[in-house]
């Protein structure tokens, strides 16, 4: 399927309320080509704006001066800017020691989901089809469990275990793969790794630790980064189980700081919203990481969801060479 | 059935050689995943349904209480209005998420100019952290000096006190919940790219209008995904909003926004009725699962792939 | 690909590594850790450091960490965690409303015993309401700190420059409206009040001295009660007036304009002219430098009444640290101890000799007219002793602020309260 073929082709049907196409006369169909084009950047700009639009705000206000009320019109800085919010906020909480946990918190997190996931993944995309069919299962429920309806008994189970104020806690369920999403995505990843591949590198004596390591792992990097991300990101933005489990204020992470800092004075918002700035900033760096490296998020969630409708886009994925590059 | 076939794989280790003892490494590497999800998430399920059935206040030992306990919260109207607002919510959060993704989906699938930029724009706010997303929209919604409120001001439409006013407080919410919809929009992506274009390039030599190639071949072709996002969001959406109503609102003004699993929390940690807590807790499980037990068994008969 | 995937790894890796992990706690030769919970704004975390502090100096071998959780919320759902975990804080201050349900999970290590071992405290040096508040079957459970109530704290600038005298000591309620009245202002002529007369919180612990003062009850029984009374016609009379001050006046700023700024952040910026709050207020409004602020006593209906504030000192039962957490407790408790919390404004102190002494009246500090907290002594009452008062306070807080704020008849409030306390009163 060429480029060409998809534009002409597949774009009609994303615009819904268009009226029929039709096969029209060689010269205007080229003007018409182009306005519809222009139609759809205008369109599609404006979606990305409104999704946008929220962002810039919080970037606005966390800029204006502190101690005025806020001002009552829709200007950009009414009352000017006040760079010094951002190193205010790490003088009235202690921020940075924050930061510093969230980071340890979210790295460990991260490195034991990827291996716990990579595992998982690599075990079940080699098991017989009975036995997979139900992991598969098994993940997908495990997905459609709400934390929710975990937190008491987990909390009592920790506080048993005396996890409680430790980060062990916060990490815990990285022991299963953070979310059983992550053990999926590995698992479809490998599953479109040629399974031959294993099996020969298992014929030479090659053991299973050995062809996960050397062979598997290698083939599904942009896995690996996305899950890394997700995961990562995962932990920086946990908010719950800090809030249970964390009990000196020493240990406590970003997400819980965000929220202390929010109750000593609810409507000092340039504050606030600084604050809520330093913590997204990493994570929309990571997902700019996340999209660059693996230029064009669709192609690889295509991938990695291949089975997806009919299974014969298979084909048309490329070969692990590109996988591996 | 995991442990049979552990112990199946051991016994015949030194019986049938490196076959069996490939099966034994590969069901190792499962462990930290099985292990996890039955420290984490069943044996939890198993003391919830237990304590459930107990007077257990966290300091004293749980007392066997029978079904005292579902009989109390199936009287309280607090418990009937949190599971009232936590339907209302996903009946319309999940549909609105759903719909966004798809429309969304459908415009910027073509991979034209800027395509991904727009995309990563729309996929931004759903990887904000839940705590920062809370407060950006707390700061949205206040209601005078909030850009949302500025905004309307400005353009003469009339400004609601969204959080503040038990009556636009959880619309607020779903507000909020519905533009969080780049996960789904991507998968639906993926699943649109997925359709070979081919198929386009027949219909059309049919004679089938855009409507039509949507309406007959997109719409039927997304089916399964779209049914797949609505279930996540329908189980998730209530969960999902326990973060935002901790911080923005508290499960006000009055009990406006008091989802369930906002009230389970306040009845646990809030006042020590564990046991109550255990008991509402159950009564969700069960809703979801029969829930999902149904739609699988839908999907099981629309589904044409049984490769997952 | 992997490559880079490698480098990013170890990127957060070596990052990770520099992260600080939770440092040993600052070097003093404590033998024993005593933690301290608390819930309050950054000037009550910094009058009880000053407290932990002078302690230390005295018992070196006693470390005491505190630990502030701001939010009266979160503060709660914390401490009912860490019961739960097994491991709560050695001490925990608390208010006599809100401590039932440790009271009845048995959570609480009573310190009747402890008091009548000490040398340095006796039952007589303390105010006997506030004793009472904390005692539970005759036995003193924790050790009340202040034996504080609401005022009315007005900003006297504003009132000057309305003309307006400062209040009498015994202002009635007509008063107190018209006062109110004649300080809300539109002052730029916009149609919007930026100035409110009044800042007063819905809740019952607010209206209840009210209905006391109209002749009304809040309970049927103040000792063994079966339910409220807020529908008897006293009762339902004063909530009105009390509802009335926002829904009919607007004298006090209504939903909206709370949300956008509440009635604190309001006094503290000079906008708002009176506010109804106890003694916990004074320490950050002692940080005012714009305008000169005092306080006078709640306005009088049928006869005087007001409402006890105070909070204890409580030692949880699971502690393994309670000789040292009473010798803090004890400490706190001493004429030195309360003297300094009362110095910096926090507390009206508990110790009856402490009430009268300068160290509190201090004319040099404000509010000048803290004998007025002292006057009202004799009118404070309590709510009912109960393991669940906090679920029913909370249930009727949830109707009374719709209602406040025009969401919801009266009528249809106190229904509903009566309607969803009735549970907890069994």
């Amino acid at each position: 399927m060429t480029m060409t073929s998809r534009h002409t082709v597949e774009a009609p049907a994303s615009v819904l309320t268009a009226p029929a196409a039709e096969r029209p006369h060689k010269r205007t169909g080229a003007w018409r080509r182009r306005g519809r084009r222009l139609l759809w950047q205008m369109l599609a700009l404006s979606v990305a704006a409104l999704f946008l639009t929220p962002l810039l705000w919080m970037v606005v206000a966390s800029l204006q001066p502190v101690g005025l009320p806020p001002a009552r019109t829709l200007g950009w800085f009414p009352q000017g800017v006040a760079w010094s919010n951002y190193s205010e906020i790490f003088r009235i909480i202690p921020l940075a020691r924050q930061l510093g946990n969230s980071l340890w918190v979210s790295s460990v997190g991260a490195a034991v989901t990827l291996l716990t996931a990579s595992w998982a993944g690599f075990a079940m995309a080699q098991m017989a089809p009975p036995v997979r069919r139900r992991l598969v299962a098994l993940a997908l429920l495990l997905l459609l469990t709400p934390a929710s309806a975990v937190w008491l008994p987990r909390y009592l189970l920790f506080s048993a275990a005396g996890l409680i104020d430790t980060y062990t806690a916060l990490v815990a369920p990285a022991l299963m793969g953070t979310k059983s999403l992550f053990v999926l995505m590995y698992y479809w990843s490998f599953r479109r790794v040629s399974l031959e591949l294993f099996e020969a590198a298992r014929l030479e004596g090659a053991g299973v630790w050995a062809s996960w390591r050397h062979i598997a792992l290698p083939l599904v990097g942009p896995t690996t980064l996305a899950v890394l991300v997700l995961s990562f990101s995962h932990y920086w933005s946990d908010f719950v189980d800090p809030l249970l489990f964390l009990k000196s204020a020493q240990r406590f992470t970003v997400a819980v700081g965000l929220r202390m800092l929010q109750q000593m004075d609810v409507t000092n918002w340039p504050l606030l919203l600084a604050g809520v700035v330093i913590m997204v900033a990493p994570v929309l760096l990571l997902y700019a990481l996340l999209q660059v490296m693996l230029r064009g998020d669709a192609h690889f969630w295509r991938r990695t969801l291949r089975n997806g409708v009919g299974g014969e886009n298979a084909q048309e994925g490329s070969p692990p060479a590109e996988l591996s590059g | 059935m995991n442990l049979h076939h552990v112990r199946g794989a051991l016994a015949s280790s030194h019986r049938f050689g490196p076959q069996a003892r490939h099966q034994l490494a590969l069901w190792l590497l499962l462990t930290p995943f099985l292990a996890g999800a039955f420290l984490l998430i069943g044996l939890p399920a198993l003391i919830t349904f237990g304590l459930a059935f107990t007077r257990y206040d966290a300091i004293s030992p749980p007392v066997w209480n029978g079904l005292q306990n579902f009989a109390t919260i199936f009287q309280r109207d607090l418990f009937w209005i949190a599971v009232r607002h936590s339907l209302l919510f996903a009946a319309t959060a999940a549909p609105l998420q759903v719909l966004g993704a798809m429309m969304l989906a459908l415009l910027l699938h073509p991979p034209r100019r800027g395509a991904k930029l727009y995309r990563a724009a729309v996929y931004l706010s759903s990887v904000l952290p839940d705590v920062a997303y809370a407060l950006i929209w707390l700061w949205l919604f206040n209601p005078l000096y909030g850009p949302i409120n500025l905004l309307l001001g400005s353009a003469g439409l009339p400004q609601p006190a969204w959080l503040v006013d038990p009556a636009t407080a959880l619309p607020a919410l779903v507000i909020m919940a519905a533009l969080r919809v780049g996960e789904g929009m991507l998968l639906l992506i993926a699943a649109r790219q997925a359709i070979p274009g081919a198929y386009f390039q027949a219909a059309m030599l049919d004679g089938a209008g855009r409507w039509q190639s949507f309406r007959y071949l997109t719409l039927p072709l997304l089916t399964p995904w779209l049914l797949l996002l609505l279930v996540r969001d329908v189980v998730l959406g209530a969960h999902g909003a326990f973060t935002p109503v901790y911080i923005m609102t508290g499960g006000g003004p009055g009990y406006a926004t008091t989802l369930l699993p906002f009230l389970i929390y306040e009845e646990a940690f809030g006042h020590l009725r564990i046991g109550q807590a255990a008991a509402m807790m159950t009564v969700m499980f069960t809703a979801i699962g029969l829930l999902v037990g149904v739609v699988y068994r839908w999907a099981n008969r629309l589904a044409y792939d049984d490769d997952l | 690909m992997w490559a880079r995937v490698t480098l990013v790894a170890l990127i957060m890796v070596v990052l990770a590594a520099c992260a600080p992990v939770a440092p040993p706690p600052v070097a003093h030769k404590a033998q024993e850790t005593i933690l301290f919970l608390i819930s309050g704004d950054p000037t009550d975390e910094a009058a009880y450091r000053t407290l932990a502090d002078a302690f230390m100096a005295t018992a070196p071998t006693v470390q005491v960490d505190l630990l502030n959780i701001p939010s009266g919320g979160d503060f709660r759902r914390r401490l009912a965690a860490d019961f739960a975990a097994g491991a709560p804080p050695d001490i925990f201050l608390i208010n006599y409303r809100r401590y039932g349900p440790y009271l009845a999970a048995g959570a609480i290590e009573a310190v009747e015993p402890y008091l009548a071992r000490s040398t340095q405290l006796a039952r007589e040096d303390f105010y006997p309401q506030a004793l009472d508040a904390f005692t539970w079957r005759g036995t003193l459970q924790c050790m009340p700190q202040n034996m504080s109530s609401p005022v009315i704290y007005y900003n006297r600038d504003l009132f000057a420059a309305a003309g307006l005298a400062d209040p009498a000591a015994d202002w009635a309620w007509a008063d107190f409206l018209a006062t109110a009245q004649a300080l809300t202002r539109d002052l730029d002529g916009d149609n919007e009040i930026d100035q409110y007369g009044l800042g007063i919180e819905p809740a019952l612990v607010r209206a209840a001295p009210f209905i006391w003062m109209n002749g009304g009850e809040v309970v049927d029984d103040p000792v063994g009660p079966a339910r409220l009374t807020l529908d008897s016609a006293a009762s339902r009379a004063a909530l009105q007036w009390f509802v009335e001050l926002q829904t009919v006046h607007g004298v006090v700023p209504d939903a909206v304009a709370e949300a956008a700024e509440s009635s604190e952040s309001r006094f503290l910026n000079g906008r708002l002219a009176m506010i109804m709050e106890s003694r916990r207020a004074t320490p950050e409004f002692r940080a005012i430098d714009g305008f000169d602020w005092d306080v006078a006593p709640l306005p009088q209906g049928a006869t005087r009444a007001s409402i006890l504030h105070s909070d204890a000192y409580c030692m949880a039962a699971a502690s393994r640290h309670q000789d040292a957490a009473w010798r803090f407790i004890e400490f706190a408790n001493t004429r030195e101890g309360q003297s300094i919390l009362a110095r910096i404004g926090r507390t009206v102190p508990s110790r009856i000799d402490l009430a009268e002494a300068p160290v509190f009246l201090d004319p040099q500090a404000r509010p000048v007219n803290s004998r007025a907290f002292v006057d009202a002594i004799p009118e404070i009452r309590t709510f009912p002793a109960m393991t669940t008062w906090f679920d029913i306070e909370s249930a009727v807080e949830a109707e009374l602020e719709q209602a406040f704020y025009g969401q919801l008849s009266l009528d249809e409030a106190i229904r509903n309260a009566e309607a969803r306390s009735a549970e907890f009163f069994q």
